[in-house]
């Protein structure tokens, strides 16, 4: 644990950057980079504060694709409560499963979008894997908040329409999966970026 | 028994053989055994690290497969899922029935925070968790983690296999024992002993398998303790019972720990065949050892042999011995060598005998010579004394024989030589008795079985044998010897002596004209008297222990002058007066008489002058022996003398006997000859006693003529002795020689020789010899004068 205080840490250099007008809702960019200054992917932030809850967004149900042997995304986030599809691309059968607190479930043997999407209830790292195929694995972050992001390949991740207001800036990162990597305070009032340096060395 | 000796050659030729046969097999055997440990070294090695080799083989295999029993556990889905759900109850079951299916001695599930789940039926139920330090189970095992532990005191082989689902939630540690069992196993696969040792700090090393026997088992934990294996080398270890080549493999373990396999080969076990190889080759050795040796000594005997036997032949050679022969039965060259030794001693034996002969025998006339005489009459003499009988030798001297050799020859002479040899050897028909040449013409006899008696009728034969006239080419020749006969032990017990004797007796013979004489010691000068004497007449010389004393010679013709005879008196210290007849004799023998006469020359002219000085002239008479006639020194000194003294050579008159000029008439004349020239007068003495000869006394140079006295003594009592005096005084005087008269004693016989015209007399009647002194004064008182008046009535 103290392993993992240690190795997070964060370097704050906010620039808040003013947008003209008065604005009711403003987009939250932050650049993750590793230590070693590269942009790091997959890396999930999110927004909470004591007025956030998960709330239904509308839109496509969220999926975790298996294309051949690997999940598809790598590192997913949802709100609690939502459904998941596990469409297989491959032509062969998988069987997913999870022994995770926060979701156990297990799709056995099938081909194509299983009938049924799993719901995950609970907020929670959920880690996947496929029983006939050791190397697969999928992450899996439920959260209580609509306002998050996962960092692309250039390690920018943008949080967009969130209300101007005070929150805790939250990053998770798959690698380091028990703790979250590191807690911010930010106040979200226009268009900022915000840049997060995160030590991307596996645990050992 | 020099035969040790390494100087020998058989002792050389055996210790040489020897030797060589002795570094061969020496050699062979040393070969065999380095090749053999070269061979079983290298075989071992190759061996060993086989052994490595498939150990490494087998232990990945195992691993490989308990980690593939460990795998399926880790992967079942219903394990997880037991895991997951924390089901203790189901994950023990499932760790039983595995552990059982895949016959392990440990199986435990270590979740990812290091708690231990443990199968409940297996050997081993549990560990203390700080056994499993080494293991992190929150990251996954990529690789099965294979090592071995030491739990317990026991010894395991573990691998840990991570469970995951997907991500790591624990580890199944699987753990097989490594027992006796197991490294009996290993050592029949990979075919060399094994032995699992472990060391966790702070105990030491501690075997916890081994197919070792206990003592090198000890031996190798030592090794262990001292640090004398290095990893993956192949090291020598002596052990107690055989020394075993090791190797060393670490096999991974945890910090802390460190445990390893020793692989070993029993370098006993692959040397026996060698060791029984060099055990038959030692005996083979040891065989041909024997048998060289035997076989070398047999040679060199054969060699050294014949050769100790030359060398004994040289030997016998070296002493004189030639009669045996070399005892050479082989055929070869030392035979070779042999015959040639033979043929030498033999030529040697020949050539010895020739110089024998030269050493020993006369070469002229064959006789033994003057070396080999010596012998035989040592010889004799040593018998002599041991049976106690005589034994005589005879010396023979020939006469006249180097008158032969002058006016004959040499050749004749050696003729002669040769002839008298003949006739010697056939007088002595003895076997025993010798006949040898000295040298010139001296010949000796030895009659090794005769007293002096017999001897002297051998003698006698020889001297008749030696008579007859010879014949020597066309010259007849009268040969005479005189011979001196000398007997052991009578007079002489020795060779030298012996010899001496005779010598004198056969010088006596000659003078003698006796044919041969006996060893007298009268003859011989050498005596201890004698010899005395000799030094003492000497000392008398120098000493002047001599004197002069005169007898006067009276005129009877009524001449006024005055005439001496100067006679030599030797007063001794100690002695007293010795006669003259005592002395002169030997004196004249010995040759002395020279000094003698010298002496009396030399006192006698001395007193001449002196008497002169005085007014009183006297004529001097002074005797001269034959010897001093001979000497030719003797008219100069004389000379000398009168022109020292100033004396009248007319005033000497010297006196010589017949016999003294007959010994040598041509020297002695020639030395009369010059000493008339010098002026003295010459008398001859004694005449009437020797061999006179009227011949020699025509041609004599001499004015006077003295009648001995034995014949003036008896002429009043012999008339023959008248007639010859009255003769000779008549004879002397036709030949215009004057007469002198000795032993004049009376009146009587001086009334005679006035009345026969002898010219002097000179006797008792007149004077005794006197001193010069008291001549002096006999002169004056001319009594001698008056009486030659008075009696002759002249």
């Amino acid at each position: 644990m103290n392993l993992l205080h240690t190795c997070l840490r964060l370097i704050v250099a906010a620039i808040l950057t003013a947008s003209s007008g008065i604005a009711y809702a403003s987009n939250l960019t932050v650049q993750v980079n590793a230590s070693n200054r590269a942009p790091l992917e997959d890396v999930v932030v999110y927004l909470i504060s004591n007025k956030t809850t998960a709330i239904s967004v509308p839109g496509p149900r969220p999926e975790i694709q298996q294309i051949n042997k690997a999940f598809v995304p790598l590192v997913s986030v949802v709100q609690t409560g939502s459904l998941v599809d596990f469409p297989n691309k491959d032509k062969f059968r998988h069987h997913v499963y999870s022994f995770s607190e926060a979701k156990k479930f297990e799709i056995k043997l099938y081909a194509d979008t299983p009938s049924k999407p799993i719901l995950f209830d609970k907020p929670g790292y959920v880690v996947m894997g496929c029983n006939i195929h050791d190397n697969m694995i999928s992450h899996l972050l439920i959260i209580d908040t609509p306002y998050f992001a996962k960092s692309d390949a250039r390690g920018r991740a943008m949080i967009s329409n969130v209300p101007n207001g005070d929150y805790s800036l939250i990053a998770w990162y798959y690698q380091r999966p028990d703790k979250n990597a590191l807690t911010l305070p930010v106040s979200v009032k226009t268009d900022a970026t915000q840049m997060l340096v995160i030590d991307a060395s596996p645990g050992i | 028994m020099r035969f040790f000796q390494f100087r020998s050659l058989q002792s050389r030729i055996f210790v040489f053989f020897f030797l060589l046969i002795l570094v061969t097999q020496l050699g062979s055997i040393l070969i065999t055994s380095t090749l053999g440990l070269s061979i079983v070294n290298k075989t071992l090695s190759e061996e060993l690290n086989t052994g490595e080799r498939v150990f490494n083989r087998l232990f990945e295999q195992n691993t490989a497969l308990i980690t593939q029993g460990a795998r399926i556990l880790a992967a079942d889905y219903g394990f997880r899922d037991a895991i997951s759900s924390k089901d203790a109850e189901t994950i023990v079951s499932a760790l039983d029935n595995h552990g059982d299916r895949i016959k392990a001695d440990l199986m435990l599930f270590v979740d990812i925070d290091g708690r231990i789940i443990s199968s409940s039926t297996l050997a081993t139920q549990s560990i203390d968790a700080g056994e499993l330090g080494w293991l992190d189970p929150k990251r996954p095992q990529n690789k099965a983690s294979a090592l071995i532990e030491r739990i317990n005191g026991k010894l395991y082989q573990l691998i840990a296999v991570t469970v995951s689902a997907p991500l790591p939630i624990g580890s199944v540690v699987v753990g097989f024992r490594i027992d006796e069992a197991q490294a009996r196993d290993i050592s029949k696969i990979t075919n060399t002993e094994v032995s699992y040792v472990s060391q966790k700090a702070p105990a030491g090393w501690q075997v916890n398998a081994s197919t070792l026997p206990p003592a090198p088992l000890d031996t190798l934990q030592k090794a262990l303790a001292g640090k004398m294996l290095k990893n993956d080398s192949i090291t020598l270890l002596p052990t107690e019972v055989g020394d075993y080549l090791s190797l060393r493999l670490t096999l991974s373990s945890p910090a802390g720990q460190q445990t390893v396999v020793i692989l070993q080969k029993s370098l006993d076990d692959s040397l026996a065949p060698f060791l029984d190889l060099r055990g038959k080759l030692l005996f083979l050795g040891v065989i041909g050892l024997i048998l060289s040796g035997l076989s070398s000594f047999a040679i060199a005997r054969s060699i050294t042999r014949p050769i100790k036997k030359l060398a004994h032949f040289a030997q016998n050679i070296a002493q004189g011995n030639y009669t045996e022969r070399p005892d050479i039965k082989v055929k070869n060259e030392i035979a070779d060598l042999a015959d040639s030794f033979d043929h030498m001693s033999t030529e040697i034996a020949s050539r010895e005998s020739r110089i024998m002969d030269l050493a020993y025998r006369d070469t002229l006339t064959g006789l033994p010579n003057r070396t080999m005489f010596h012998d035989r009459l040592n010889q004799a003499i040593h018998t002599t004394q041991r049976v106690g009988k005589p034994l005589t030798i005879m010396l023979m001297d020939l006469d006249r024989f180097k008158y032969v050799n002058d006016s004959l020859g040499h050749h004749i002479g050696d003729l002669l030589l040769q002839e008298v040899a003949q006739r010697l050897l056939k007088s002595l028909p003895r076997k025993s008795d010798t006949v040898a040449r000295l040298g010139g013409d001296e010949f000796v006899v030895l009659l090794p079985t005769d007293d002096i008696d017999h001897a002297q009728k051998v003698a006698r034969t020889l001297l008749a044998a030696l008579e007859a006239p010879m014949m020597l080419e066309g010259q007849m020749l009268d040969m005479r010897g005189s011979i001196g006969l000398a007997s052991a032990p009578l007079h002489g017990n020795d060779s030298a002596t012996l010899l001496r004797c005779a010598d004198i007796a056969m010088y006596q013979a000659k003078r003698n004209n006796s044919g041969y004489a006996e060893y007298d010691v009268s003859f011989d000068h050498n005596t201890l008297e004698h010899l005395s004497l000799m030094s003492e007449l000497r000392e008398a010389v120098e000493h002047n222990q001599l004197t002069l004393y005169y007898q006067p010679k009276v005129n009877l013709n009524h001449s006024s002058t005055h005439a001496v005879e100067a006679l030599v008196r030797w007063i001794h210290p100690q002695r007293g007066f010795v006669p003259p007849d005592k002395f002169i004799p030997f004196a004249e023998q010995t040759g002395y008489i020279k000094a003698i006469t010298a002496w009396v020359l030399n006192e006698g002219v001395a007193q001449c002058a002196e008497w002169s000085r005085k007014g009183l002239e006297v004529s001097i008479s002074i005797n001269i022996s034959a010897r001093d006639l001979l000497n030719v020194d003797l008219p100069t000194y004389f000379s000398g003398l009168l022109e020292q003294y100033g004396c009248q050579a007319d005033k000497i008159c010297l006196e010589i006997t017949e016999s003294a000029i007959l010994d040598d008439p041509d020297r002695a004349l020639d030395n009369l000859k010059r000493l008339e020239a010098i002026g003295c007068k010459l008398s001859v003495d004694d005449y009437g006693t020797g061999y006179s000869s009227l011949a020699y006394l025509k041609r004599l140079p001499v004015g006077e003529l003295k009648i001995d006295r034995s014949f003036v003594m008896n002429m009043t009592n012999d008339p023959n002795d008248v007639v010859i005096v009255r003769s000779t005084i008549d004879l002397a005087h036709n030949l215009g020689l004057r007469v002198v008269a000795e032993g004049v004693e009376t009146e009587e016989i001086l009334n005679q020789l006035c009345l026969l015209g002898c010219d002097q007399a000179q006797g008792y009647l007149f004077s005794k010899p006197v001193p010069a002194d008291d001549f002096y004064a006999w002169a004056e008182s001319q009594s001698g004068p008056e009486m030659v008046r008075r009696v002759c009535k002249i």
